[in-house]
């Protein structure tokens, strides 16, 4: 067990740096200026352009600047090409800001998947199942986007409040429980829409899971046992459809970075994925390339996780 | 069954828990709900968020929304677009011309130069002599001795990477005049005394000493402008309004405008505004309230530069650097380079005025609260939040539940909102135009009857109509409408498709067998370009397609990139034609978009327009200080480049804006009055007046 933590540790770590190489290539080779060293900013005179650049390392060979960016991460030291910030901590702030919004978003999913799969599992073939079959699908395929403008719109026209940004604007001297449930209010909705899919399609797992656990022997065992049917289905047949579940888990952990850049952009949610979105679109390449290097960096230590964990919960399962 | 009702009491808990928020939150009608205080914030959307809250450093629009409300310049722009004062309470604009005396010259009636005579024979012309005009206009002359310069050059090497050369002036005795009012034609009116061709006679070579004497070939175009005969220093002398403070209670000075200046040019500094200041010679403090500042020639939009916010001195100077580096503890590497661009200043900025900064939360928000010690009347509102929300939908949608309180609406929305009488909706005049501009280094477009020919083609009403439904207005020239150098008068190129075609008939464009147009066996084709990302462009271009294949011209149409539109094409001046828009200034000077000289890599010249009455005129301007000659200039000169149509002009687009029915301006009685925009456009011009009510006026 041991040798294989250590042995795939190793195996990740170079991946890591592999990843870090190859984002810092194509974000470099890809077309664009940072807005700073912008050439057709009529104010800039082209020393003052050289300047910048050279301040940024723009000019030095490629692996010299891919060595650069990894010191200046590594001692703190690495600061925004837009305001000249230190990175980590820009980042920690916004991650900060994301968490309630991921925090909510999953809570709503977990807790409203588990309850609707189940029922579309034991009715299989009701109306309720293909009812819910066909707005599982139909989440599925609508753009996230697309049905958040919709909803807004709606929400803001029948309704008259406000549903953007983490609070409403102007609430600061607000007597503190309009406060509270003004921020709670703003959660509701963007937590929701990018809860959606993801209800969809957990609720979908959750009922093949289950229907696959309810045509086990065991099951049929403890139904011939005469007890209710209540304890045959939440009691043992949802504990070992839960199983898989378990590893998914591990993959929550990158969606914690990366997770709603659609979303936080739409719902002005100052986040983590608004903040790459801007470092692209103003080439801000130090604040692109770590939050790649922390969502390639989680995305293994997710997968790391989940492999440990279904070993921990399904005792067939050895790491070699 | 304690795992079933889990199961269907955590959701129902969860969204009950969620959906009763609703019931506390605010609406349009009611923003005053729980949150009295809420009439007393001014609440503003942008696109983008700020960079960097210092006037000096930044150069983009959101950080100079902020940077204008927390600093004030010297002067800025009335409801006219005259300047007025701000810390400056008035300046005068007098002028000092030097006259080198060079020795080798003649005198028309052939006596030798000297220095004494040359005074004296001045002298005595304006006391009694041929000069008696200038009297009034000089106020002083005295003779300088000769001097030595050493002077740093920076020059463009073969490879046109630059170099930098030391050169060593000897300059020889100089006459310096002191004028009361700054005249570009100064030394013409000396002509009778020095002779017609005393510049050329000057030995430039002889007093220019260089370091490398290799390089002289390439100082050799430089040396008219190293060692002038004739120097023009025009000189404003500005009076400070005293008692102002900064918002740290520290007594704003003489010395906060000289350190400001200095920041600028300052190379570790990386200010976008250098260009700005490049043309002054030095400022210098005559007191604590009067600034002097020196230009090195001809060049009056200059003033403009000092709507600059004025930077505290004591604040950022190197002492306070210093001081901030040892309480931030930083590592001697990052010590070496550390400048005013690394001060924690440029997140907390303090200025003089009207508003102070409280608070930059990134990409959310910023936070203004008003400053009760400004010196003229403080504004209204007690707070000022400037919110950053990338994407107007989401404005609107704010706007719409009284989450903000302004909101520029797209075009195709103007009409809907000017309608609801929930709002107060405006339209005004902007300082951008649309054009469509040739490549007039191409031959198919050096004929201007051509570019006449082509303009006429295009029914510019009909864009103004349907693409921008109808919130527009058609230009004719260069310059801004709502500026005092736009000429009204000039009438705008008609819409006439024959006309057209009977010059292009005129000029020997012959159908051919395709329908097309064709000369010399060349068929009439060209590619139009802009863009991607801007769809009324793109609009225009299929428009502009559609009315030139009407005479028989094949224009092929392509949008790009941004980033490749320009690098490949524009600043490469590798295009025929291009759909764009520029965004002007309020002075007059057009030196950057229009003279001969600016023609080439970056710069903006970029379709190649060469007209020498035009140069002269764009010189002529930016050298003049009388308001009403500029003027007539400007006219001369829109008239010339509306004649010669290097762009097709289209139109500038309106502003427009819709803000909360309940904002309104205070007038000192302590009476309330509806908005209303400037002359120039400018609906914020009484912002420190604004005020919302608590219910809905009017």
């Amino acid at each position: 067990m041991l040798s294989y933590i250590f042995r795939n540790l190793w195996q990740r770590g170079i991946l890591l740096i592999i990843v870090s190489i190859i984002a810092h290539s194509i974000v470099h080779l890809a077309p664009g200026e940072p807005s700073e060293v912008d050439p057709s900013n009529p104010r800039m005179q082209p020393e003052d352009i050289a300047k910048i650049r050279a301040a940024f390392h723009l000019d030095d060979p490629i692996h010299l600047q891919y060595l650069y960016w990894m010191r200046d991460l590594f001692t703190g030291e690495l600061k925004s090409f837009k305001d000249s910030q230190p990175v980590l901590p820009k980042i920690w702030e916004r991650f900060l800001n994301s968490l309630p919004l991921f925090i909510c978003a999953t809570l709503i999913v977990w807790t409203l998947a588990f309850p609707t799969g189940i029922q579309a599992a034991i009715r299989r073939g009701s109306i309720y199942d293909r009812g819910s079959t066909f707005l599982a699908y139909a989440l599925i395929s609508v753009p996230g986007f697309f049905l958040s403008y919709i909803i807004i719109l709606w929400v803001v026209d029948l309704f008259g409040v406000p549903v953007i940004g983490m609070r409403t604007f102007g609430m600061e001297d607000a007597h503190p429980v309009f406060q509270s449930m003004d921020r709670i209010w703003h959660l509701v909705i963007p937590s929701l829409m990018s809860a959606l899919t993801g209800i969809a399609v957990l609720s979908r797992y959750v009922r093949s899971q289950m229907l696959e656990v309810i045509g086990q022997d065991y099951v049929r065992t403890a139904r011939a046992k005469g007890l209710d049917e209540d304890t045959v289905i939440y009691h043992h047949a949802l504990r070992n459809a839960l199983l898989p579940f378990v590893t998914l888990f591990g993959f929550l952990l990158p969606s914690l970075i990366g997770g709603s850049v659609i979303f936080e952009t739409i719902f002005a949610w100052p986040g983590l994925g608004r903040l790459g979105y801007e470092a692209i679109l103003s080439r801000d390449f130090p604040i692109i390339l770590t939050i790649n290097f922390i969502a390639a960096a989680l995305t293994l230590a997710g997968t790391f996780l989940s492999d440990l964990l279904y070993a921990v919960v399904d005792p067939r399962i050895r790491l070699e | 069954m304690k795992i079933k009702w889990f199961l269907i009491l955590a959701p129902t808990l969860l969204s009950l828990g969620l959906l009763q928020s609703y019931f506390w939150v605010p609406t349009y009608e009611t923003q005053t709900k729980g949150n009295p205080d809420r009439v007393t914030k001014f609440i503003s959307p942008s696109i983008a968020d700020a960079k960097i809250l210092n006037p000096a450093l930044n150069a983009d629009t959101a950080s100079s929304q902020i940077t204008g409300l927390v600093f004030e310049g010297l002067l800025d722009y009335d409801e006219e677009l005259n300047l007025r004062g701000r810390l400056a309470t008035d300046w005068t604009i007098t002028e000092t011309a030097y006259l080198i005396v060079n020795s080798q010259a003649h005198f028309p009636d052939g006596t030798r130069v000297t220095p004494s005579m040359m005074e004296m024979r001045i002298k005595q012309a304006i006391e009694n002599g041929k000069l008696v005009e200038l009297k009034e206009l000089v106020a002083e002359i005295s003779l300088l001795p000769p001097q030595l310069r050493i002077e740093e050059v920076t020059l463009t090497d073969t490879d046109g990477k630059p170099l930098s050369v030391q050169v060593t002036l000897n300059i020889p005795e100089r006459i310096k005049f002191s004028l009361r009012r700054v005249d570009q034609h100064f030394f013409d009116h000396l002509i009778p005394i020095l002779g017609i061709d005393y510049e050329k006679q000057a030995p430039l070579e002889q007093w220019v000493e260089l370091s490398s004497p290799d390089k002289r070939k390439l100082v050799q175009p430089q040396l008219a402008q190293l060692i002038p005969i004739f120097e023009h220093n025009p000189i404003i002398l500005f009076n400070l309004r005293a008692g102002v403070r900064f918002q740290d209670e520290h007594e704003f000075d003489a010395g906060d405008v000289k350190f400001t200046y200095e920041s600028i040019m300052d190379p570790k500094n990386l200010s976008p505004r250098t260009s700005d200041f490049e043309p002054i010679k030095a400022v210098e403090i005559v007191d604590r309230y009067t600034v002097r500042v020196v230009y090195k020639r001809l060049f009056s939009p200059a003033i403009n530069a000092w709507g600059m916010g004025i930077l505290p001195e004591h604040l950022l100077n190197d002492t306070a650097l210093q001081l901030e580096m040892n309480k931030r503890q930083l590592s001697a590497a990052t010590r070496a380079g550390f400048g005013m661009r690394d001060s924690e200043f440029n997140r907390h900025p303090i200025g003089t005025g009207p508003f102070r900064f409280v608070k930059w939360q990134g990409d959310e928000f910023i936070h203004l609260t008003r400053n009760d010690d400004y010196w003229e009347r403080p504004p209204e509102y007690k707070d000022y939040y400037y919110r950053v929300i990338p994407d107007p939908v989401t404005q609107e949608v704010e706007f719409l539940t009284g989450a903000i309180d302004n909101y520029v609406p797209e075009p195709h929305q103007v009409k809907r909102y000017k309608k609801d009488d929930h709002y107060q909706s405006f339209s005004s005049p902007s300082f951008a135009y649309t054009y469509i501009g040739y490549n007039n280094q191409k031959a198919l477009f050096a004929d201007k009857r051509v570019r006449q020919a082509l303009s006429m083609a295009i029914n510019v009403d009909e864009i103004i109509e349907y693409i921008l439904y109808g919130e527009g207005k058609r230009i004719t020239g260069p310059y801004p409408k709502n500026t005092q150098w736009y000429d009204h008068s000039i009438k705008p190129i008609p819409y006439d498709p024959k006309g057209a075609k009977r010059i292009l008939k005129e000029l020997g464009w012959k159908k051919n067998a395709d329908g097309w147009l064709e000369k010399e066996g060349q068929v009439f084709e060209f590619n139009l370009i802009t863009n991607n990302g801007n769809l009324q462009r793109k609009a225009i271009m299929t428009i502009a397609q559609n009315s030139w294949y009407k005479l028989g011209i094949k224009c092929n149409t392509q949008v790009f990139e941004w980033a490749v539109f320009l690098k490949d094409f524009v600043n490469s001046g590798l295009f025929d034609a291009v759909v764009l828009g520029w965004s002007m200034g309020i002075d007059p000077d057009l030196f950057q978009i229009w003279h001969s000289s600016q023609f080439g890599l970056h710069k903006l010249n970029f379709v190649g327009y060469k007209n020498p009455k035009a140069d002269q005129l764009i010189v002529q301007i930016r050298q003049e200080y009388d308001l009403n000659i500029q003027q007539k200039l400007a006219y001369q000169l829109h008239s010339l480049i509306a004649e010669e149509q290097p762009y097709t002009f289209l139109y500038t687009p309106l502003n427009n804006l819709v803000l909360d029915k309940k904002i309104v301006v205070m007038k000192d009685d302590d009476t309330y009055s509806k908005i209303i925009p400037t002359k120039s456009g400018n609906i914020f011009f009484y912002f420190n007046r604004w005020r919302k009510l608590e219910f809905t006026p009017f």
